[in-house]
């Protein structure tokens, strides 16, 4: 502490003993206020990346240049429009449609600078089909069933750049059609649409924002006019249901990665409790022979990495555990649930929590129960494991924390079909599906944060369990 | 005697089904991967031949798995060091008790509870080539002007300000907080003035185009092999330190909370600075954590596996392959045979790498008595 003494600034002419005061206190609150920035600003560095990753995950294309938090899809404009758009298609505002008997009218406003040429624009309806895992599905058409009325110019005004219209002096033309759904048929979910301007006439908007824009903005694209207002921000999610389908069965596989995980993580939590329960109570509570061994392969088995061990629990599982699962009828427990829950049981760092915390129970509780003449059994079922709850309750939310996120095991164990993943290795199929060099990072993205909201929503209701874990020590599975 | 039978008895009961497991998924485990090491396995004939230390001389041949080698080790390294350092500096930023900290922290910790397949297809995202990550470099770029000027005036402000108090008599340190908020604002204002008055100006935003994964490149250039990072690595880097650094400060803080107040109260009364009271109380106090939390990195580190598998052919493999990756790789090569052996032996090499962490740590932490 030498070191920091003897540069205290020396000065015959001493303050006020209470202008000290205040300026120390004045001190206290820049402090205050000074820390409270940083922490925003380590909020920002640490929840924006996520932030960033969920409102562009609502933008057609989540590359498009520049980045940006306020993209078309959080425009309350565009919610109204989406809405009453839905609500002409299909009477229904939410998620929209294409319905028999309905009549859509749209909007869309050209600047045409002065002097420049202008004619009506084209608009077409035109058959897009999805690309990637849901390829090979058969898709309705729109196009085979609407029938659309060629835009005619309803209101030309000049443009004025005090109002908030962009760009230089011109005239602002607004065309209108009308599409509409003529005969009997199937709904269609979407209604895509190109507009084709001639050159020198530049999009300006329109009733529902274009998607995007082509050739220096002559041609506005839509990929659905009526949407819905759910459907119309939670465009990319939809898809992540709808076009991401099984081949033959045609299954929705982010449902079934979905029920899948919670399967997975539902099975795993209960072999853990029990296995974790009945073994960290034999090494807190019970003597025998041989627990120190044990122990040390307790904590040795939470170091060695899994890459050491999935060599041979892979071989293992390939020959269903010496023919052990030919009892119930499976000559292997590879692509298996069984394969996965039983080789993820192994839990060293759930025995061990156990083990801690039934360690802080009084003996005398237990002694009380023995003097009335209950078994070993009886003492730890009635007594001992009742007043685990919290350590149960703990030891519930990491495992299902660590089974929502596991990706090695799975990654090994479920290789095929892709009926049979869970969501971190379903995630990794649409990575290399979608995630080349053009990228349909939309799909990626929705896909990524639905597969995150089960844990967030788990660690913001129990909160304490997972914070109080890190302060003990860091069990991080 | 017969009571002691009998405990003995029902603890083993009771340990059954766990000792059936880690007999078979971890100790047998662990030994048939020491087996398999020795020899030719390669999935489908049974026995394989037995080969010595074939498979081991055979890796340290291997310029992959040495590539493997140093990718890991220098991941290790660096995540560690930054994490570590990283951590304790906001942990000492953040220890104050003031309202609504719960919040803050609670916030900082959902990157950690996030699985590695989410975050890391978001960073691929946000590091694609016309991505958000190039986007923000290049505005800084555009805007270097404005950020030197911020700086320089801050730094000039608070000078004066410190020097002016301290001729008053009052016992100001060169980062006191009150006059640290009033040169900040100050030297905004005056930056927006001169950007206003055109006297600074930020030049066309640069186009900056990294290509973070498509690339064999290696940083620092110019640095022995040893010593070079790839490109793809270091972003995995990021991604490990962007989603382990929040739990490690929250480690930190909890230890923090026990050092007494008064001592850095002293401390700055005395006139030490920020960072002679870093120096001097808070990494002296809270050295056990810094040692759990170093070993824990190490290890956690040296296994890193998932990123580098989900981010797959988007980057070259050496500029990517870690030693877990290598040990997945040989034992699923996509289209060859498996090399299980081969597998195993680099396996082991991981293994050993560990153990030997751990066994150090056991070394130091009886040295320190503790």
């Amino acid at each position: 502490m030498a070191a920091i003494t003897g540069n205290r600034p020396e000065n015959e002419r001493a303050p006020a003993p209470a202008e000290l005061v205040r300026w120390h206190a004045r001190r206290r609150w820049a402090r205050a206020g000074l820390v409270y920035t940083v922490m925003l600003a380590f909020a920002v560095l640490f929840l924006g990346p996520l932030l960033l990753a969920f409102v562009s995950s609502l933008r057609v294309d989540p590359l498009s240049y520049p980045p940006t938090l306020n993209p078309p899809q959080l425009w309350p404009r565009n919610w109204v429009a989406a809405a009453n758009l839905g609500a002409a298609g299909a009477d229904d505002a939410w998620f929209g449609g294409f319905a028999p008997g309905a009549s859509v009218s749209f909007e869309v406003t050209y600047l045409v600078a002065d002097g420049n040429e202008f004619e009506s624009p084209e608009a077409t309806i035109p058959r897009r089909r999805p690309a990637g895992l849901g390829a090979t599905r058969r898709i309705v058409y729109a196009a085979d069933h609407a029938s659309l009325s060629a835009p005619v110019l309803v209101e030309s005004r000049p443009a004025d750049p005090e109002a908030g219209d962009a760009g230089s002096a011109g005239t602002l033309l607004t065309y209108r059609l009308e599409v509409r759904y003529p005969n009997d048929g199937p709904t269609v979910a979407k209604l895509p649409l190109d507009v084709t301007a001639v050159a020198g006439m530049r999009y300006e908007s329109s009733t529902l924002s274009a998607s995007r824009l082509e050739r220096r903005g002559r041609v506005a694209s839509f990929d659905n006019i009526v949407p819905g207002a759910l459907g119309y921000v939670f465009h990319n999610y939809r898809r992540v249901f709808d076009e991401v389908r099984a081949p033959g069965s045609e299954e929705r596989l982010f449902l079934l990665w979905f029920r899948n995980t919670f399967v997975f993580a539902f099975w795993r939590i209960v072999v853990t409790l029990a296995i974790a329960s009945l073994a960290g109570y034999a090494l807190a509570r019970l003597r025998f022979a041989g627990k120190e061994l044990i122990f040390v392969l307790v904590l040795f088995a939470q170091m060695i990495p899994d890459q050491l061990l999935f060599i041979s629990n892979y071989l293992v599982l390939r020959d269903g555990i010496w023919g052990l699962s030919r009892l119930w009828g499976q000559a292997t427990l590879l692509n298996s649930m069984t394969g996965l829950v039983f080789v993820t049981a192994l839990n060293a760092a759930g025995v061990f929590i156990m083990k801690q915390f039934f360690e802080t129970i009084p003996r005398e509780v237990e002694e009380a129960a023995m003097i009335d003449g209950a078994s070993q059994w009886g003492r730890f079922w009635r007594v001992v494991l009742p007043m685990g709850r919290p350590a149960l309750g703990a030891l519930t939310i990491l495992t299902f924390q660590g089974a929502w996120n596991d990706f090695f095991w799975p990654l090994i164990v479920l290789t095929s079909p892709e009926t049979q993943k869970t969501l971190p290795v379903g995630l990794l199929s649409f990575r290399n599906t979608y995630g080349g060099a053009v990228g349909d990072w939309g799909l990626i993205l929705s896909g990524a944060v639905l597969s995150a909201v089960p844990v967030i929503v788990l660690f913001v209701v129990f909160q304490r369990y997972f914070l109080e874990g890190v302060a003990v020590g860091g069990t991080k599975g | 005697m017969k009571a002691r039978r009998a405990e003995a008895v029902a603890a083993y009961a009771f340990l059954t089904p766990f000792l059936a497991l880690l007999a078979v998924f971890f100790v047998y485990a662990a030994g048939r991967a020491a087996y398999l090491s020795f020899t030719d396995y390669d999935l489908f004939s049974w026995p394989p031949n037995f080969v010595g230390f074939g498979n081991y001389s055979d890796l340290l041949q291997d310029t992959v798995f040495l590539t493997a080698l140093r990718n890991t080790v220098l991941f290790s390294l660096v995540v560690t060091a930054t994490q570590t350092a990283g951590a304790l500096v906001m942990a000492s930023v953040l220890n104050s008790k003031i309202r609504g900290i719960s919040f803050f922290r609670a916030s900082y910790y959902i990157p950690a509870i996030a699985s590695s397949v989410v975050i890391t297809l978001i960073f691929m995202w946000l590091f694609q080539r016309r991505g958000t990550v190039n986007f923000i470099l290049g505005q800084v770029a555009a805007h270097l002007p404005h950020i030197l000027l911020l700086v320089v005036l801050a730094a000039l402000l608070q000078g004066a300000q410190v020097a002016w108090e301290r001729a008053r008599g009052l016992p100001a340190g060169w980062f006191d907080p009150a006059l640290l908020v009033v040169s900040l604002l100050m030297a905004l204002a005056g930056t927006v003035l001169a950007d206003f008055l055109g006297l600074i100006r930020a030049a066309a935003a640069a186009n900056v185009d990294i290509s973070w994964f498509q690339t064999s490149r290696a940083v620092p250039d110019g640095f022995p092999f040893w010593l070079q990072a790839p490109l793809p690595l270091v972003t995995i880097m990021m991604m490990n330190v962007f989603t382990t650094i929040p739990t490690f400060m929250l480690m930190y803080l909890a230890a923090l909370q026990d050092v007494p107040r008064s001592q850095y109260e002293a401390a700055s009364l005395d006139g030490a600075n920020p960072f002679q009271q870093l120096r001097w109380i808070t990494v002296p106090a809270v050295q056990p954590v810094t040692f759990l939390v170093v070993t824990l990195s190490l290890i956690g580190t040296l296994k890193v596996f998932d990123q580098v598998a989900i981010l797959g052919d988007a980057a070259p493999f050496r500029s990517r392959v870690t030693l877990a990756y290598y040990v997945y790789d040989r034992m699923f090569p996509g289209g060859q045979a498996p090399e299980v052996g081969f597998a195993a032996a680099s396996a082991m090499f991981l293994a050993l790498l560990t153990l030997l962490v751990v066994l150090l740590q056991r070394r130091f932490l009886r040295a320190e008595g503790a």
